[in-house]
This record gives structure tokens, sequence and C-alpha cells, in this order.
């Protein structure tokens, strides 16, 4: 049997990454549907802990405040996702990839100032909200922290949700077959646009609402986009581009080996999702899981 | 090469000689930057606006060899122009490495597992305290006399930029630069006239990378530190983005790219602290508006005017 | 020369030829017929490498090249155009047929030496032959549709071919054009004693410059023989050409 220690570790370490796939799970979405690898996902998150932060201040740190914070921020995140859309990326659908990247990096470091210019660059931090606070005894009689299994049921339930969107209602049909041939969906008269507009903002808002979720259990600062969304790509690479399945799985593995690796040889913990990524890759160019691409 | 061509050049060189003499010495260090990241723009242009790959993750190669020079220099006690050459060929056989993983791949593909293999790298680098100093870098890396002051360094960056872009000129304009050109533009044609498209790739691959070694030794000698981040993916976008400013399908378009984002960090930095907001803007004004880049607008303009005439006949 | 027994394919159970058969005698010209989809383009990709059958062999000069790669079939003096444009549109006519050359001479590995002093005169004369001289410094981009099938099969004269295969030379050829490019592969076939293969979808040309003629129909060989032969075949008349009576015999 495994040690309780190192269960709870594990997951510990595996709450921690369910944030990393729901932010992934909206970056796979774009990149599935939209073919479009949105770099500026990071920012966008990061703009999600930020407001987070505000909300929690405006509400007064009282319990409504965190959950006006989880339902404000990333409606905001969205806002400007759409904005970002219908005024710029909704030209350039036609243009390489290369040029897509390139512009949601643009992007990316004009978000990342904008957040400096508003909010400054000292750290900011999150309460956790009142009924999630302390622990409970879990693996062994070890505290585990409750906010914790609070994030470890949050994954799933947004990976059904999404799931639920893109395969049972007529919106995520219509997304699924546009990845495929969209000239095929517009000759039918759908307005592809208009698809496209709402995929990159419900994956916008999952970035928005991995911000928000990670509030609470790290200190919020500038530089926490770039540091994630290398992360996040490199788990929807190994999951499969587009497959909100194989971002979960993407997920799961990277917190693993992480907890692990940190277990096993501490200096280098990091090192171990890397070297899992790679290692998939190599064997499985295309990903664990089906790709829509 | 045409008369006016040359002589433009040579008053270039004559003006890049003779800058320290007159210029104050951050200048001085700022032109050495803007060199050795015009060389590096350009060793990722071979590969990405002639080879038609897309090199996603170009700064692994520029932070390995500058690592491997800074190590080199502070843990052995060889000669500091070993250092110098090691550094590159480890850069190189990076790329040919991963040249030879990655190749089987399409593009996506490619430019996928590259990224994870050089976040692996910096990971690597980036935990390993004791032997590359981790997130601190080495500071302080022993230079040989003659280059450790700032002119001393801006002139060994300038000869030794100047050789390889014109060795990468060459390269361009030689039977394999034209089959590499044929490779990028349609690499099924090329493959049906008798080209090993995969062997011609890594090749120019491994030539990428080790230009881009060179650069990453040059900073060694100008700055005399190296970092992680000098490996980390935002400086593969960078890198980009000076290739695509300056327009990718010239040959001088990269170091133009460069020059002008350097030039322009440094300059937009002293009046305020959100240079990555100007940047963004900037980008997203290129991307679009001149999407062939500074040179590529002005090429374009031409031509029209050039080509308007031929077309008449 | 060249000779095909038996070649299938699939794509995802879709079988795209089935059982194929082909041959050509050396200075022949064959033409390969058949209704959209029959597998004609296949059947060009797998005798030169760009993809690989599921069976079947394909012989040339009684060597086994099946499922050689594209780059070592060239090298057999195979050399084939293709029915969709697959020039090099950057660079100039000029070097699209360069490179061409190089490639034969195997001078591609060469770093240093400017490639403009190289193969001057050669290139200049497969330009002249197919009448692309007066263009050669234009960027391929630039040219006509007509103008580049032409280039197409310029730059499959770069490798010094024993064996040519056409795909649609002319297909999207205005008139003139067409008639220039038959007058080319009759003079390639006639002076330069080059073995020809090619498809077409124009029947008149076919009849015209074909010595042999094999039908395909649902990627299966219907029949190979000799132009009245064809004509005179009831199950080609029927899913081929109209039914009508144009048999000679």
């Amino acid at each position: 049997m495994i040690p309780p220690g190192i269960l709870s570790q594990i997951f510990v370490g595996l709450s921690r990454t369910t944030i990393l796939f729901i932010v992934a799970s909206g970056l796979s979405l774009i990149l599935g549907v939209l073919r479009i690898p949105n770099v500026a996902h990071g920012s966008l998150y990061m703009i999600g802990a930020f407001t987070a932060f505000t909300v929690t201040k405006i509400f007064g740190e009282g319990q409504a405040a965190f959950w006006m914070a989880l339902i404000i921020a990333p409606l905001f995140v969205a806002l400007i996702s759409l904005i970002a859309e219908r005024g710029m990326f909704q030209f350039l659908y036609e243009r390489e990839h290369l040029m897509l990247l390139l512009l949601t990096f643009a992007f990316s470091l004009v978000f990342g100032d904008l957040v400096k210019l508003v909010w400054g660059g000292e750290y900011k931090s999150v309460p956790v909200p009142a009924i999630f606070q302390g622990f409970v005894p879990l693996f062994g009689g070890l505290p585990f922290p409750i906010y914790n299994i609070f994030l470890l049921v949050a994954g799933p339930v947004v990976a059904v949700l999404l799931w639920l969107l893109t395969n049972k209602t007529k919106i995520g049909k219509i997304a699924r077959a546009a990845a495929v041939d969209r000239e095929m969906v517009g000759a039918v008269g759908i307005n592809v646009s208009w698809v496209f507009a709402i995929v990159f903002v419900i994956g916008c808002l999952l970035a928005g609402l991995g911000g928000v979720l990670v509030a609470p259990t790290v200190s919020v600062t500038l530089g926490m986009d770039h540091n994630l969304i290398i992360e996040a790509f490199l788990i929807v690479i190994m999951g499969g581009l587009g497959n909100i399945w194989g971002a979960m799985l993407g997920a799961l593995i990277f917190g693993i080996t992480q907890s692990l690796g940190i277990l096993v040889w501490p200096q280098f913990g990091i090192v171990f999702p890397y070297l899992a990524v790679v290692v998939v890759l190599l064997f499985r160019p295309t990903g664990l899981l089906k790709s829509t691409w | 090469m045409r008369k006016n061509t040359l002589l433009f050049l040579i008053a270039g060189i004559i003006l890049l000689l003779l800058f320290p003499v007159f210029l104050p010495r951050f200048y001085v260090y700022l032109l050495s930057i803007i060199l050795l990241y015009g060389l590096l723009a350009t060793s990722l242009n071979i590969v990405l606006g002639y080879g038609g790959i897309f090199q996603f993750h170009h700064a692994v190669f520029y932070g390995v060899g500058a690592y491997g020079t800074a190590l080199m220099l502070t843990k052995t006690a060889m000669p500091a122009i070993l250092a110098f050459i090691v550094g590159p060929l480890v850069a190189s056989a990076l790329g040919f490495i991963l040249g030879i993983i990655c190749i089987r791949l399409s593009k996506l593909y490619f430019g996928m597992l590259q990224i994870s293999l050089g976040s692996l790298v910096w990971a690597i680098v980036y935990r390993w305290y004791s032997f590359t100093g981790g997130d601190d870098g080495i500071h302080g890396i022993p230079i040989p006399e003659m280059l450790s002051s700032y002119i001393g360094a801006y002139y060994y960056t300038l000869i030794i930029t100047a050789v390889c872009i014109f060795l990468i000129f060459k390269i361009i304009n030689s039977p394999f630069g034209s089959a590499l050109q044929g490779i990028r533009d349609n690499p099924v044609r090329s493959e049906m006239i008798g080209i090993n498209v995969k062997r011609h790739q890594i090749l120019a691959l491994t030539i990428a990378g080790f230009f881009a070694g060179v650069a990453g030794s040059l900073f060694v000698v100008v700055d005399n530190t190296v970092f992680p981040d000098m490996l980390f993916w935002t400086l593969s976008l960078e890198i980009l983005i000076m290739c695509l400013l300056g327009g990718w399908f010239s040959f001088m378009g990269p170091m133009l790219g460069a020059g002008v984002i350097v030039a322009l960090r440094t300059f937009v930095s002293t009046y305020t602290v959100y240079w990555a907001l100007v940047l963004g803007v900037l980008m997203i004004f290129v991307i679009f508006f001149l999407p062939n880049g500074i040179l590529g607008y002005f090429e374009e303009r031409f031509k029209k005017v050039f080509m308007g005439s031929e077309i008449k006949e | 020369m060249l000779e095909v027994v038996g070649i299938s394919k699939s794509f995802d159970g879709f079988k795209a030829v089935n059982n194929a058969h082909l041959s050509v005698e050396k200075g022949e010209i064959v033409a390969v017929i058949g209704p959209n989809g029959a597998g004609k383009t296949t059947l060009f990709n797998l005798i030169t490498g760009i993809i690989k059958p599921d069976s079947g062999r394909v012989l040339f000069n009684n060597e086994d090249i099946t499922g050689l790669p594209p780059y070592k079939i060239c090298r057999k003096h195979i050399s084939r155009s293709f029915q969709i444009v697959n020039v090099f549109q950057r660079l100039t006519v000029f070097e699209n047929v360069q490179i061409s050359i190089l490639s034969r001479e195997k001078k591609t590995w060469n770093l240093f030496s400017p490639s403009k002093s190289f193969v001057v005169k050669e290139t200049e004369t497969i330009l002249e032959n197919v009448g692309l001289i007066n263009k050669k410094e234009r960027i391929t981009a630039f040219l006509s549709h007509g103008d580049r099938k032409v280039l197409e099969i310029a730059m499959a004269l770069g490798g010094s071919p024993e064996f040519l295969i056409l795909d649609e030379p002319t297909a999207g050829m205005a008139p003139e054009e067409t008639s220039h490019c038959i007058e080319l592969i009759k003079t390639l076939s006639k002076t330069m004693g080059l073995t020809i293969l090619f498809c077409e979808h124009d029947m008149e040309i076919v009849f015209r410059i074909a010595n042999r003629i094999m039908v395909m129909v649902r990627g299966s060989t219907v029949i190979q023989g000799s132009c009245n032969e064809v004509r005179c075949n009831e199950a080609v008349q029927n899913a081929y050409l109209g039914g009508s009576d144009v048999c000679l015999m």
C-alpha cells in the first residue's frame, strides 16, 4: 500500500493540477475548433486572478465575496476576449497559424502590462472562502486542506459540463463540425463566425475561472501567466489537440509526475512532468488521445 | 553583387568600425547586443524563412551555446578559444539531434515536440543549481583580457558577426540554399526531383543551431553572464518577432528586425516600464498591416513599380 | 520498361486502386484514361513512391522499385509532373529548373559556392526546348497557368529522365497552349527518345499521340491496347466513350 503521506502529497498536487486542467481545457477547445494557439490564455488566467482579488476586496472579506468573484471574474475575462475576438481575431482566421500564434503572443504582452498598469507590481492575496477554510483528516489521519477537496471536485465537474456542452448541445455539435470543416458548416447556412466567437469566449472564460480558483492558493503576481501557459500548452499537446479528456489525462499525468518527482528528487521535481511530455510525444507525436486536427 | 550594394556595405562596415571612437560606452554595448541578436535572428531565418520549418523554440540553441561557453570558462581551465568553439558546437549537435528526432513529423507536431524538448532543457538548467547556477544564472564569467573591455567585446562581436553573416549569405546562395528554398516552397516537388528532403532539413537545422550557439557565446563575451531566461520560450517568440518585423523573406530582414526591437526596447524603457505593451501593440500593427515585415513592405512597393512594366509585355 | 503488376491501394476502406496492371515499352507513349476518380493520379503516386501500395509490384527495367521513396525513384531516371501545379512559387523560372538539375548532379550538398554559376547552359537549354526561355527571370507565382504546367514538365526534364510521367499535362490550358504542349510531348518522344506515360481527359489528344492506351475504371484496369482496340472495346465504350460507335475496325 502506498504510504498515506505520499498519497496526501499526490492529491494535493492533483488538486493544483485540476486548475491546470481547467485552463488547458479552454486552451484545447480554442486550439481544436479555431486552430488558434492562444498564448494569451495565460494572461487571461492572470486577469481572472487579479479580478478575483479586486472583487473580494470590494465585497469585503466576507462569505459572499469569493462566490461573487467566481462569477464576476470569468465573465469579465469572457467580455475582454469577446472584444478581442470581434475586434481583431475574426479577421485573421485565414492567416497562417504562426501569425495567429504571434498575434496572441502580442496580446499576452499587452494584457500583461495592462495588469501591471491597473494593479501594480506587488503580490496580492486572496483569502480562502470561509467554508473552505481549514483541514480535514484524510489519508491516514493527515490533515488535508478543504479548499483542495473543493478543487478536486471542481475539475471533473467542469469536465463533465464541457463534455455536455460540446457533445449534447446544438452549439457544441456545430462547433465540432466546424472544427473539421468550416466551409461546409458555413455552406449550410450557419453563421460560423458567431460559433467561433462563442467557442473562443467559452475557452477564455475557462482561463479566467482557473485564475479565480487558483487565487486563494498562491500569491497573485505578475509572471504567473508565463509559467502557466507553457505547462497548459504541454498538457494540451500531450493529451491531443482539441480533446477535453485528453487535457484531463494530460493534467493527471502532469500532476502525478510532478508530485512523485518532488518526493523522489526534490531538487529536480519539476523536471519530471516535462520529461513525461517528451516521452509521450516521442511515442505518440499527435498526443495520447485523438486530436481534432 | 551590384556596385551600389557593395559600396553601401563598405560604408556600413567602416561606420561600424568607427563607432566606439565617438560613441559613449552604453551605445557601444547596445550595438554589440544588436549585432548578436541580429545574428541570432538571421540564424533562425535559415530554417524559417528559407527552409519553411516552424522552429518555435530557437532560443534553446542560443541558450545552450551560451551556457556551454560559460560553463567551459568557469568550470574548466581550458583556453578560452576552446570555450568559444565548444559552445556553438554543442548547440549545433543539439540542433542535429533535435532535427533527427523531430523532422519525421509534420510542421505542427515538429514544433510541439521541439517546444517540449526545449522546455525540458530549460527546466533542467533552471533547477541544476550546483552546475548551472539555477535561476540565478552565472555571473562574472572570466573573459580573456583582450575581449573583456567593452571596446574589445564590441570589435570581437562585430568581426564574428560579420564573418557568420557572410557565411550564412554564402550558404543561402549555394546549391544547398536553393534546394532548401525549393523544399520550403514545395517539399513534394523537391522529393520528386531527387532531393532527400529530410536530410537537407536536418543539415539546415544543424547549421541554424550552430550560428545560434555562436550568438550565445557572443552574449557571454559582451555581458559576462548567462541566465535561464535565455532558454525560455518568450525569447524564442521574440526572435520570431524580429524575423517577422524585419521581413523573413529577405536576407537582412531579421537583422533589421533585431535592431529595431533592441533599439526600441532601450529607448522606450527610458520613458516607461510598459515596454511589453508597446511591443505588443507594435506587433499587432505589423501583423495586420505589414505581413511581410518592413523590408517586405518596401520590396513589394518596389516590385509593383518594377513588375508593372514587365507585365505589360 | 515499366511494368505494374496487380497493384492495390485502399484509403480508410475505400479501394482507390484495385489490382491494376500497366505495361510500357521503351520509347512508347502510353496514355491512361478513365472517368474522374478512377484512380489515375493514385496510380501515378504509387509508381513514383509518394504512397506505398498495399499489394502488387512496380518493376522498372526489371528492377523492383515498389515502395521506394520519391527521391530514389527520381535517381532511377523516372521524372514526373503533377496534375495540380507543383512548382516553387517564390523562385524564378530559371531557379526552378536549375534546382532540378542540381539535384540530379547531387550538388545540393554544396554549401559555399554561389549557385548562380551552376549549370546555367543546361538550364537554359531546357528552357529553350520548352519555350520558356524569355520568362526565365520571372517569379513563378506570376506565370500564367499554362506556363506553369509547362514549367512542371521542364522541371521533370531537369532530372535527365529516361521515363517521363505526365499527370494531366494540358489540364486547364487554353487551346494554343494545349497544341504547344502536345507538340512538346511529341518532340520529347521523337528527338529525345523519352518513354512517356501520361493521363488525360481530352480524348482527342490521347488518340492523337498515344501508341497504346490503358483504361482505368473504379481503380482497375479494364483494358490496355492500341487506340483502335480500346475504341472498339464495348466495356470502354459504355463506361467512358458514351456508347457511340467510334470503332474504326
